[in-house]
């Protein structure tokens, strides 16, 4: 009994991101940039395990030579591709549209120091804003008098 | 919405080289092109505030080029050497200006010796009257002496009832547009934010300058006193390199006014490329 509490309390290895298997596929890839790589785990684990994404799997773009991640949000939703990125990096218009022409919805993700993780939409064309929550109320001339006796 | 060169070609002034329209048919005229720019002058009836603004009309540099294209913009008349009715006028108002001085001066010290004077008369109410006419005549005299009327305190009047730009007859052979300006072969603007500008022109958005949101041009999609702006376009080049803080900070901006960022590149073939940023909301 001892021993299976004391295998249950095993803690990780210090480097098991580069045991873990996902990893190991994206080190496969070959992929020179190793912050990306990293990134792109990371944004592969927040997928996976915190958001539960389904087929999530990760693929080479030769032209910018990074890893991207495609997956489902849901079971039988269209498949996604996500763009991660350190936050300090740059990219042109130009490597956005390369994303956005394998006709999939892109997310661009952001991964900072401390692996806080920001999404964002990337959509082709024009595309208008939500309109403002109501319901409305119109303050009519109340809200200028009252400015006016402000001093 | 009209594409056609206008019959009717608008004045514009050069400022340095702030292109301005001051009449209003132009005014007029460039709105219905669905040129917005940006009022600057000041009301003299509403002073001291930002929000109602008069001509002149500032337009923005791709504005400009837009007109030239189409050669609807005239060169403004540059007047020059009418330096001796000038020098007339300055010298008119200065004398008028003084004769002004002179007469405020004699009121302000009439105002002050019977503010004097009532202030003594009901303060001395119970000592005897001898003293308080000596008192008050020495008093008097000191103020007569001494007093001076500050140039700071001088009253001017503005007239502010002119009868408009237009009407004044040396104002409208300033205002009278002559030489035609053609479309240059070098464009004075960048290139590639006329082209962006053009091409949203050319489906139907108004569109204004958007420095209050780190961007190139606020995108309407009708005359901006009936809606609010739906896009911020940001004009950059297809291989130019943007720091990814700076998309976030500029997608989380637009997200909290309720507007889409839009990235556009103008490409090769004249085509534009846009590129819609939204904040995602994946908490």
């Amino acid at each position: 009994m001892s021993d299976a509490s004391n295998s249950a309390e095993k803690p990780p290895p210090p480097n098991w991101i580069l045991h873990h298997p996902a990893y190991q596929q994206m080190k496969s890839l070959e992929i020179e940039d190793s912050a990306q790589v990293h990134a792109a785990f990371l944004v592969f684990m927040d997928l996976t395990e915190v958001r539960q994404w389904k087929e999530v799997s990760c693929v080479k773009s030769p032209e910018l030579q990074v890893i991207l991640l495609e997956g489902r949000e849901k079971e039988g939703a269209p498949v996604q591709t996500v763009l991660p990125l350190p936050v300090h990096r740059s990219l042109s218009h130009k490597s956005i549209r390369h994303v956005l022409d394998r006709g999939f919805p892109m997310l661009l993700c952001a991964v900072a120091c401390d692996s806080t993780l920001v999404y964002q939409r990337m959509t082709d064309g024009l595309v208008t804003p939500d309109p403002p929550a109501g319901p409305f109320q119109d303050l009519g001339r109340r809200q200028h008098r009252k400015r006016r006796q402000k001093p | 919405m009209d594409n056609r060169p206008s019959s009717h070609a608008v004045g514009v002034s050069l400022c340095d080289s702030a292109p301005l329209l001051w009449r209003v048919e132009d005014l007029r005229t460039v709105r219905s092109q669905g040129l917005v720019g940006a009022l600057l002058g000041s009301l003299p009836r509403t002073p001291r505030q930002n929000v109602r603004l008069g001509r002149p009309l500032l337009l923005l540099e791709e504005e400009e080029t837009l007109l030239r294209e189409r050669q609807a913009a005239a060169a403004g008349y540059q007047q020059d050497g009418r330096g001796a009715e000038l020098r007339l006028q300055v010298q008119q108002h200065q004398e008028d200006q003084q004769r002004s001085y002179e007469e405020q001066s004699v009121l302000a010290l009439e105002d002050r010796k019977s503010a004097l004077l009532r202030a003594m008369t009901s303060s001395h109410t119970e000592s005897g009257a001898g003293a308080l006419d000596g008192a008050l005549r020495g008093r008097l005299e000191a103020l007569d002496r001494s007093f001076t009327f500050p140039c700071s305190a001088l009253a001017v009047q503005l007239s502010t009832a002119r009868a408009g730009l237009s009407y004044c007859p040396e104002a409208r052979s300033i205002l009278r547009a002559d030489r035609p300006i053609r479309g240059r072969d070098e464009l004075s603007c960048d290139t590639g934010r006329y082209q962006v500008f053009t091409d949203l022109r050319g489906r139907g958005f108004y569109l204004t300058s958007a420095g209050k949101f780190g961007g190139d041009f606020l995108v309407y999609p009708g005359d901006p006193l009936r809606f609010h702006a739906h896009f911020i376009a940001i004009c950059v080049s297809k291989n130019e390199s943007v720091g990814l803080l700076d998309l976030l900070s500029v997608a989380r901006l637009g997200s909290n006014v309720k507007k889409t960022v839009l990235l556009c590149s103008p490409g090769p073939d004249g085509r534009v490329l846009y590129t819609s940023l939204q904040w995602s909301g994946m908490v």
